[in-house]
């Protein structure tokens, strides 16, 4: 059925990368989600949109491992997979970019692009891991390579500390932290709610990088501006259900908003 | 910019050279070789157990239980030598002490999720007591094992402090021409020459001075020699290695340590097996320098105190994340240099104190002062 919409609905009819259906979540007495389907192609930029309460972040913990479904069917490429822990969807590719960054502002950007995960120098394999040397000459040139992938800019030295740097820059380091670990599929939480408009630009554009660099993206956004110019289709969910997929070049953020906070009862021009 | 690697020692230093600058001037006997020879081996006992509380402050928490931690180690070693025991195996069940004691701390603050202040308040007070009782009724035992003893009283030949301290030098220089030719290399940024050679000077004063001091009253002693080496292999752990990253990760942002997949209760409680170890080294040191373990020694505070306070003193943060373990140890020459000085000067203990304190309140008001500075910088 999503196939057959996203057909009609044109543009690049893209397979899906990561697909789910049939999500049911609930909270004590709460039903957040019932019955939520859900999918994101690879360079595609999903946005999934909502009022508060909807269940948007419900499903975006759910794909990144933080909540675990009641019931579900995921599927990575066809195949069908299980994401019970943060650890399976990092196996799986699957990375989140929460909204406070959770970067480390005493460390250099270098540092926190391979934090946890630091490359070692060869050879001392007589002492364990975590006690040898680190490789810091290649550390930061992985950082070069993954700010220069996103095209950062204004980002001067990776060896500035974080603590230094604007909002935007903060933004770009986290999602560069997200996608430096092989991910496909990078969940972004409200990556612009609190930024300004020179550094939302500077987000939206490492968006649109990623996109070109065939990740699959989902966009959490109350700022239907940055939707319109990123996303290439809208998820809108109301009440912890679907209320539709929308392809953006073919709907207006008035249609969204009615979508979003009075749902729809014509089948018009959703694709799915 | 990155700091260069003596940025952070800038401010401490300059407290530390004003300082001898003000007693050199009105205390000439205070810049002798002798007076050195003896700033170093009281500034010791302060140095060790500040290097290792270092790396509890790195984590944003704080070790109050140090100095009564170095008194059961220092005091166990010292029945076990009177029992017969030899010297060398008996430092090393006090050091395994350390450990265990260190552990047992951090479980409790990792596992249970007491406070540090907490747990290691109820340390101080638990383990002074548990000192009394090793220590007996006289509350002091002394230490004559030959060996114990050498640390502090053993000094190197003239001869061998200048082969050790060209050698530290050459090193210094291969290991950051080497950086710089493999950054070039790989087309990295490179530091200025100037920044480079001002480095490798100022490292070469540092250490030739030092040692042509020390050599012109009794040569280096094995103390300087051991208590460096044990704070190199400790700055190297903290700042080469995921280990030491993971130190300062967790003090800047637990949270984001826990998210990169850290764990961060291991890690927390590895730094007090740290502070229990150097304090446990801390405590044979003491032993070894006043001869004999007794409960004043390492009980009451002065002790604790003056190691939090060279931490602090040093740029380390107590909110965790910034600081380093080399300027612990100039945080204790400042604090051992106003003490030396003050006694020269025939201050009175009421002085004494008053100036500690201000010293300390100083060091904090330019540390918070500059990260002000840092953050607007911005």
């Amino acid at each position: 059925m999503i196939s057959e919409a996203a057909d009609k609905a044109g543009r690049s009819a893209p397979p899906a990368h990561l697909s789910v259906g049939n999500i049911n979540k609930r909270f004590g007495g709460v039903q957040a989600l019932d019955g939520v389907a859900f999918e994101v192609a690879r360079g595609e930029v999903m946005a999934l949109v909502g009022d508060n309460g909807a269940g948007k972040s419900t499903l975006m913990k759910i794909l990144a491992g933080a909540y675990v479904a009641d019931e579900g069917d995921f599927s990575l490429d066809g195949n069908r997979i299980s994401i019970n822990s943060p650890q399976d969807a990092t196996a799986l590719g699957i990375q989140i970019v929460y909204q406070d960054l959770a970067l480390c502002e005493n460390l250099d950007v270098a540092a926190n692009l391979s934090l946890g995960a630091e490359p070692v120098k060869p050879g001392w394999r007589f002492l364990p891991r975590f006690l040898r040397p680190i490789d810091d000459l290649l550390m930061e040139k992985k950082a070069l390579q993954a700010i220069d992938q996103l095209e950062v800019r204004t980002l001067k030295s990776v060896r500035a500390k974080v603590g230094g740097l604007s909002g935007g820059q903060r933004q770009a380091i986290a999602i560069a932290r997200a996608v430096g670990a092989d991910s496909s599929v990078v969940l972004l939480d409200e990556p612009t709610a609190a930024l300004g408009v020179v550094q939302t630009r500077q987000v939206l554009d490492v968006v649109k990088r990623l996109r070109d660099t065939d990740h699959a993206v989902v966009y959490i956004s109350h700022n239907l501006r940055d939707i319109f110019e990123v996303a290439d289709r809208i998820t809108v969910l109301r009440h912890g259900a679907n209320v539709g997929t929308w392809q953006t070049s073919q709907t207006t953020p008035d249609e969204i908003v009615v979508a979003m906070t009075a749902g729809v009862t014509t089948g018009s021009n959703h694709a799915a | 910019m990155r700091e260069t690697r003596f940025g952070s020692f800038v401010p401490v230093l300059f407290a530390l050279v004003a300082i001898w600058l003000w007693f050199g001037i009105t205390e000439p006997a205070f810049l002798s070789p002798r007076n050195f020879y003896f700033l170093f081996m009281q500034s010791a006992v302060v140095g060790t157990l500040a290097v290792g509380i270092t790396v509890v402050l790195l984590l944003g928490d704080i070790d109050l239980s140090a100095a009564a931690t170095a008194g059961v180690c220092a005091a166990l070693m010292a029945v076990l030598i009177v029992a017969g025991v030899p010297g060398i195996p008996a430092a090393l069940i006090a050091m395994a002490l350390g450990v265990v004691m260190g552990l047992c701390q951090g479980m409790l603050v990792s596992y249970v999720g007491i406070p540090s202040f907490v747990v290691t308040l109820a340390g101080l007070l638990g383990f002074q007591g548990l000192m009394l009782k090793i220590l007996g009724i006289q509350g002091a035992v002394n230490m004559r094992d030959p060996i114990i003893r050498g640390i502090t009283t053993v000094s190197l030949p003239p001869l061998l402090g200048w082969l050790i301290g060209s050698a530290c030098v050459l090193i210094f220089i291969t290991v950051i021409l080497t950086i710089q030719r493999r950054r070039k290399a790989q087309q990295l940024e490179l530091e200025s020459t100037g920044a480079l050679f001002g480095q490798i000077l100022f490292f070469a004063v540092l250490v030739l001075g030092t040692v042509a001091m020390l050599n012109s009253y009794r040569g280096v002693p094995l103390l300087v020699i051991l208590l460096l080496s044990l704070t190199a292999l400790l700055g190297w752990i903290t700042t080469s290695t995921p280990f030491g990253r993971a130190l300062f990760a967790v003090g800047g942002n637990a949270e984001s340590a826990r998210r990169v997949g850290i764990n961060v209760k291991r890690i927390r409680v590895a730094a007090f097996a740290i502070v229990g170890l150097m304090a446990a080294i801390g405590g044979i040191v003491g032993a070894s320098r006043y001869a004999s373990v007794s409960f004043n020694a390492f009980a009451g505070g002065p002790l604790l105190l003056e190691a939090i306070g060279a931490a602090v003193i040093g740029g380390t943060s107590l909110f965790g994340g910034r600081g380093s373990v080399w300027n612990a140890i100039l945080g204790a020459l400042v604090i051992g240099s106003l003490g030396n000085g003050l006694d020269l000067s025939g201050a009175s203990a009421a002085d004494k104190l008053m100036f500690s304190g201000a010293i300390l309140l100083l060091a904090v008001a330019i540390d918070a002062v500059s990260r002000n500075g840092a953050n607007q910088s911005t």
